[in-house]
């Protein structure tokens, strides 16, 4: 049982503006669990549509069961044996569950659909896998856990041997998450391969035989399961090298610019998205945020811009600015670079210089007396792009049309220009070419410098190492420790973040 | 928005109206065929009495009632939303300006801004319900306006019938009282004839198609000249981006709607202060759906409206030469639709070309990655 | 101004006939050879009811009186200019007399007769244009309805009638008023529910037979067994609604309007139709057109105000009454005392009320 059942050779695909996947090689076995580990961004999914075959890889190739393959068409790959467990189901709620399973391959008799067929052989492959279900029950009455069931089913009747399941255990609870795993045993017990990819390191480790690390596009390891800790593989993940910081030349002042007291922020459930988060950023200093996506981060930008309603006194520049409105929040000189650029900080459909005013248009230069000033803003549209070397036509270009360095470089410009007091930096250089990651490392060191207080959240630990004063970890809406880069090694941050979860 | 007028940047401007036009012709040929009718005649008789002076009149006149409808649907296109509830908007904003204006007389200048700013904020009024439905409780505003007009169209019957008619002798029509003469405005067939061109029956274009002018530049320089509309712009474009940049996304959807039912409540004034003065049971039904398909032929941009607005009189106009050549008049709205239906399809095309240009342009830029 | 008027007019006139000229039958003696216009209301011809009404005049004078015809119609929801537009036309392709059907024409009536002065204009159901060149023709409406009030009385066992109106306008309710006043006249303790199918400015009441079979089976249901519908397309709902209850033993009258509806009717429909309350508008658009061919004029003095002409069709002169195809009014000896209401308000005995009672 231990034939390649796929096999990634060299696969590497590139979009505009960004090199998804550089070199990623991965071998799955049959009756294997192989796990595909990395950071966002490190080109998990990328590589995982071009096996699937929503995209060609510009090089590389692909071997299913020994042969090589080229797939056009996830229609080719099915064909082929490969099926896709997505994150977020694709189920018609109002079928039940039989009538989705056999939904777009129908098995027919005498020109009508052959439900008892459909029927039995669904049941079969329940029972053989250790998928529980009700074939009769109507999608929109299961949970969660039952959906997954069902899509898995989907993937199974249309004859896959290799399964790919991407981030399954994001939307399920601990319990549907056990369930789960008895099934993937399941799936490899019949001799099929699952390829499981994650950033949960603690359930990959629990999970599967092997494990695939990707860093910036590349494979980094291929490892045993029960070789490694949390602690190795987050560190393949970030990568093991020490960061190489210049030595700051300037000292935090004393001016406290933000200071937050107590915010809790609301959930859905029982659990707060932010819990009782108090700390304080002086002028001229940079606060890095550390911790697996997902725990209050977003929430606490979202809390400081006035996004988020939340409990707790926010003091900015010594007011309280905890009733302000978003735009009050923002004329004050708050600056922001979100976490989603092209949803949160552009109209990608807009012409440059109409960006240039967004999050500034009640303000000067954009705009007096309510009436924007258009030649104004063309021409300091013109200027960020000389000075933040965005590179694109002119003001007039499209924000969609550029790569995703240069609408960093230019949101960063933007942000800049007001000469903020203090500046929110979500991932500020993710998904970003080495180029321009440079230089927005450098324009925020040069602002820093010049006294602009600095909340940094980043995936990327080198980079908090590299950029912070002074770094905490967050952890299920908490902070849970704060660590001086100076003094911390990334193992000490891993374990405040990864294995402290578990 | 807004792109430099480069020669090739004007033609692809107007490539898309002139091919979906030759489209549009081509399927009401086929219409035409298929009905035993000769295209070529067809649009000749068209053409030929939709040219006289006072089809270019009615036309205009036509036009300018669309173009303020359109002008109201699309403001709130520009804000992401689809205010379908125009029609309703424009039906009270009229009703009622007929009755409070007829109420009294005034100087004539003043008496006609009363009767604007009545019609205007009825017409804001009403739009402000389905927008407070969706700020508080989230109901859609397509099917919160869709219902409004029946209920608008509902209400109005009540009015006039019950509260706002006045009998006239002999006639089986309602309406309301009169508009005292300081409430009209005069045709601008006086200005025509300085220039040179005689009277023609059925009279001369609306004085109010100035409004519809002056709409025009108002819609223009508050959806791209002012904070405002930059807001409204950026919700409509980008939710997110626009909360995040500080706009207060329920505010906004409030403005947005009130601002285009005040517009709304306009479209029907060049032709009750210039020719019906009042309002009856034969009060023009529809224009407020009109609006909506001149809308999206404009693309939002108060030009194009405009030769929207025009093009759709011109062929309601021109059509109503073809009864007496047995021929139905309704071809004319199979044309609207056609010329509708290749617009949108022809804008993708040449959208699509554009991308193109602007990925080459990015390349001579020397942008690699 | 006035002469250069004139010449543009004439100049339109020459295009338009030209162009015309191709699907207008070519009359063989153009100076003698009437030529009429007719303008439908909305909805236009086939409604069964009043369009087709004056369009079966038309016809009958086209076979009768030799006349050359040409109809326009206009556009449900369309500008008021554009049935101006439609009258102009015909007017400037030399189409004289022109008669315009139905009320909403009359502003344009007005305003075109004025440019035209040498033509003749006719307007049905409405009163209010004093030109010498206009004839108003209107009906006694009520008084048809008053019979067909007389009748639905008699015929009714449970004493409960319905009156369904296309469209709540002040003329059809002077259909309501004239029949719940026959109603009330001969059975005092009888009671009507009147309903409407649509409220204006929404008119396809008078084109929406299944929301008025909704409406009537609401009647029927609350035990009404006489149902009088004036509502034009939407009777049809009516007399489908009454075939319905009868075969589920709860036998329905229905009383039809405007045209004899009777003839038109399914045999299942006809089994159940009492009578119907027939507007001649044929006759009207008949007489009309022969008295211009005569060189003579519809003018008749209205009593509605100065200079306002033209004919009230009324029980006297039979331009309203009551069908009796189908006779049942002879078989459930109704005819009677319908004859006697009837020779009471030709003689004024009886005056019939035009506004419902409030």
């Amino acid at each position: 049982m231990n034939e390649l059942a796929v096999e990634l050779r060299h696969i590497v695909k590139k979009f505009p503006g960004v090199v998804a996947n550089k070199d990623v090689s991965l071998k799955a076995r049959r009756g294997e669990v192989h796990a595909l580990v990395g950071e966002n961004g490190a080109g998990k999914s990328t590589v995982m549509k071009v096996l699937y075959g929503m995209q060609r890889p510009d090089a590389g190739e692909i071997l299913v069961d020994g042969q090589q393959v080229r797939f056009r068409t996830p229609a080719e790959a099915i064909a082929a044996g490969i099926g896709m467990v997505h994150q977020h189901f694709m189920l018609a709620d109002n079928f039940t569950v039989l009538e989705n399973v056999i939904l777009g391959s129908e098995p027919t008799k005498h020109g009508r659909i052959d439900t008892a067929a459909a029927r039995a052989r669904i049941l079969e492959m329940a029972a053989a896998y250790g998928l529980d279900i009700d074939p009769d029950a109507m999608v929109e009455n299961l949970g969660v856990g039952e959906r997954q069931r069902v899509e898995i089913l989907k993937v199974l009747y249309r004859g896959a041997k290799i399964l790919i399941f991407d981030e399954p255990t994001a939307v399920l609870v601990p319990q549907e998450v056990d369930e789960l795993f008895a099934a993937l045993q399941g799936l490899r017990a019949e001799g099929l391969s699952v390829i499981f990819i994650s950033h949960k390191l603690d359930e990959v480790l629990r999970v599967a035989d092997n494990v695939t690390v990707l860093r910036h596009g590349q494979t980094v390891a291929e490892v045993a399961a029960d070789s490694v800790t949390a602690q190795d593989l987050a560190e393949l993940m970030v990568g093991a090298e020490l960061p190489t910081a210049p030595p700051r030349s300037t000292v935090p002042h004393e001016r406290v610019v933000l200071s937050l007291q107590g915010i809790t922020v609301g959930g859905q459930g029982t659990r707060d998205l932010l819990h009782d988060v108090s700390f304080e950023i002086r002028a001229g200093e940079v606060v890095g945020i550390a911790g697996v996506e997902g725990n209050g981060q977003h929430e606490l930008i979202d809390a400081i811009i006035g996004l988020a309603p939340c409990q707790g006194t926010i003091v900015y520049n010594g007011t309280d600015i905890s009733r302000f409105s978003v735009a009050r929040r923002r004329d004050s000189g708050m600056g922001l670079i979100p976490e989603d650029r092209q949803r949160e900080a552009l109209l990608m459909g807009s012409a440059l210089w109409e960006n240039r005013m967004l999050g500034h248009q009640r303000s000067a230069p954009v705009a007096r007396h309510g009436v924007l000033q258009l030649k104004a803003v063309k021409a300091d549209a013109a200027v960020i792009m000389r000075e933040y070397d965005v590179r694109a036509p002119g003001p007039e270009t499209p924000a969609h049309a550029l790569s995703g360095g240069n609408q960093q470089k230019f949101i960063v410009g933007r942000e800049m220009s007001r000469q903020p007091s203090l500046l929110l930096a979500s991932h500020p250089t993710r998904g970003v070419d080495v180029g321009a990651q440079a230089a927005i490392w450098e324009e925020l060191r040069k602002a820093r410098d010049a006294g602009m207080a600095i909340l940094l959240i980043s995936a990327d630990l080198e980079e908090l190492m590299a950029m912070s004063d002074v770094i905490k970890v967050m952890l299920r809406g908490r902070i849970s420790g704060t660590f001086d880069p100076q003094r911390t090694t990334l193992e000490q941050l891993g374990v405040a973040m990864t294995v402290a979860s578990a | 928005m807004s792109r430099r007028f480069s020669p090739q940047s004007i033609a692809l401007t107007l490539a898309a109206p002139l091919v979906a036009a030759v489209f549009g012709l081509g399927i009401s040929s086929i219409a035409l065929m298929i009905t035993h009718n000769s295209p070529l005649e067809t649009f000749r008789a068209m053409w030929d009495y939709g040219t006289q002076v006072g089809s270019l009149i009615e036309m205009v006149n036509l036009g300018a009632v669309y173009y303020i409808a359109a002008l109201a649907v699309a403001l709130t296109f520009k804000a992401g939303l689809f205010n379908i509830g125009v029609e309703s908007q424009i039906r009270l904003g009229a009703l009622f300006a007929a009755w409070i204006g007829a109420m009294f007389t005034l100087p004539p200048v003043l008496h006609v801004f009363v009767i604007l700013v009545v019609a205007s904020l009825v017409g804001a009024m009403w739009a402000f319900l389905p927008a407070l439905l969706k700020v508080k409780r989230g109901v859609s505003e397509v099917i919160s306006t869709i219902m409004l007009n029946s209920i608008g169209s509902a209400l109005s019957a009540y009015l006039l019938a019950d509260h706002f008619q006045q009998l006239v002798a002999g006639s089986n029509n309602v309406t309301t009282k009169p508009l005292p003469q300081s409430a009209w405005v005069p045709d601008l067939m006086s200005w025509l004839n300085r220039v040179g061109i005689k009277d023609v029956p059925g009279g001369g274009p609306y004085g109010l198609v100035f409004l519809a002018v002056a709409l025009g530049f108002l819609y223009s320089f508050i959806v791209n000249r002012t904070r405002f509309g930059f807001d409204l712009r950026a919700s409509g474009a980008s939710p997110t981006a626009a909360s995040v940049s500080g706009v207060n996304p329920k505010r906004m959807i409030i403005l947005a709607m009130m601002l285009s039912g005040a517009f709304a409540g306009l479209a029907m004034m060049p032709v009750m202060l210039g020719e019906s003065h009042a309002y009856t049971l034969g009060f023009r039904g529809g224009v407020g759906f009109t609006g909506i398909a001149i809308a999206l032929l404009g693309r939002n941009n108060a030009v194009g409206i405009a030769f929207s607005s025009l093009l759709f009189g011109f062929l309601e106009v021109s059509a109503r030469i073809l009864e007496l050549n047995g021929i139905a008049t309704e071809i004319y709205i199979i044309m609207q639709g056609a010329i509708l239906l290749s617009a949108v399809a022809a804008y993708e095309v040449v959208r699509r070309y554009r991308e193109t240009l602007n990925a080459r342009a990015l390349a001579r830029a020397g942008v690699t990655a | 101004m006035r002469l250069s008027k004139r010449v543009l007019t004439a100049a339109i006139a020459v295009t338009t006939v030209a162009l015309a000229a191709p699907a207008a039958m070519a009359p063989a003696n153009a100076k003698t050879t009437v030529k009429v216009g007719l303008a439908f209301d909305i909805g236009g011809r086939g409604d069964k009811s009043f369009n087709d009404s004056a369009y079966a005049g038309l016809v009958k004078a086209q076979k009768l009186l030799k006349v050359v015809t040409k109809t326009v119609s206009a556009t449900a929801g369309g500008a008021a200019t554009e049935r101006e537009d439609k009258l102009r036309l015909l007017a400037q392709a030399g189409y004289n007399p022109i008669i315009a059907v139905g009320f909403l024409y009359a502003d344009s009536v007005k305003k075109v007769a004025t440019e035209f002065p040498k033509t003749r204009f006719a307007i049905i159901d409405d009163a209010s244009i004093a030109l010498p060149n206009v004839s108003s023709l209107v009906f006694a409406e009520e008084q048809g309805s008053y019979l067909a009030g007389v009748a639905a009385a008699k015929a009714s066992k449970s004493g409960k009638i319905g009156y369904i109106g296309g469209v709540r306008i002040p003329l059809l309710q002077k259909f309501e008023a004239g029949f719940v006043a026959g109603v009330k006249a001969t059975r005092k303790s009888a009671t009507v529910d009147v309903k409407y199918v649509s409220e204006p400015p929404d008119f396809t009441g008078f084109a929406d037979p299944a929301k008025a079979k909704v409406i009537a089976k609401g009647m029927t249901d609350a035990g009404a067994d006489v149902i009088y519908s004036a509502a034009g397309g939407s009777g049809k709902g009516n007399f489908e609604n009454a075939t319905e209850a009868s075969a589920a033993g709860k036998p329905v009258w229905t009383i039809g309007v405007d045209s004899d509806q009777y003839l038109t009717a399914s045999a299942a429909e006809k089994k159940h139709m009492l009578t119907s309350m027939v507007k001649h508008v044929d006759v009207a658009v008949f007489d009309m057109i022969s008295a211009f061919v005569k060189g003579k004029k519809v003018a008749d003095n209205l009593g509605v105000g100065a200079g306002i002409t033209g004919r009230r069709y009324n029980l006297k002169n039979n331009g309203v009454g009551l069908a009796t195809s189908g006779g049942y009014l002879k078989k459930l000896k109704i005819a009677a005392a319908v004859n006697a209401a009837a020779a009471k308000i030709k003689t004024g005995v009886i005056k019939v009320p035009t506004v419902p009672a409030a």
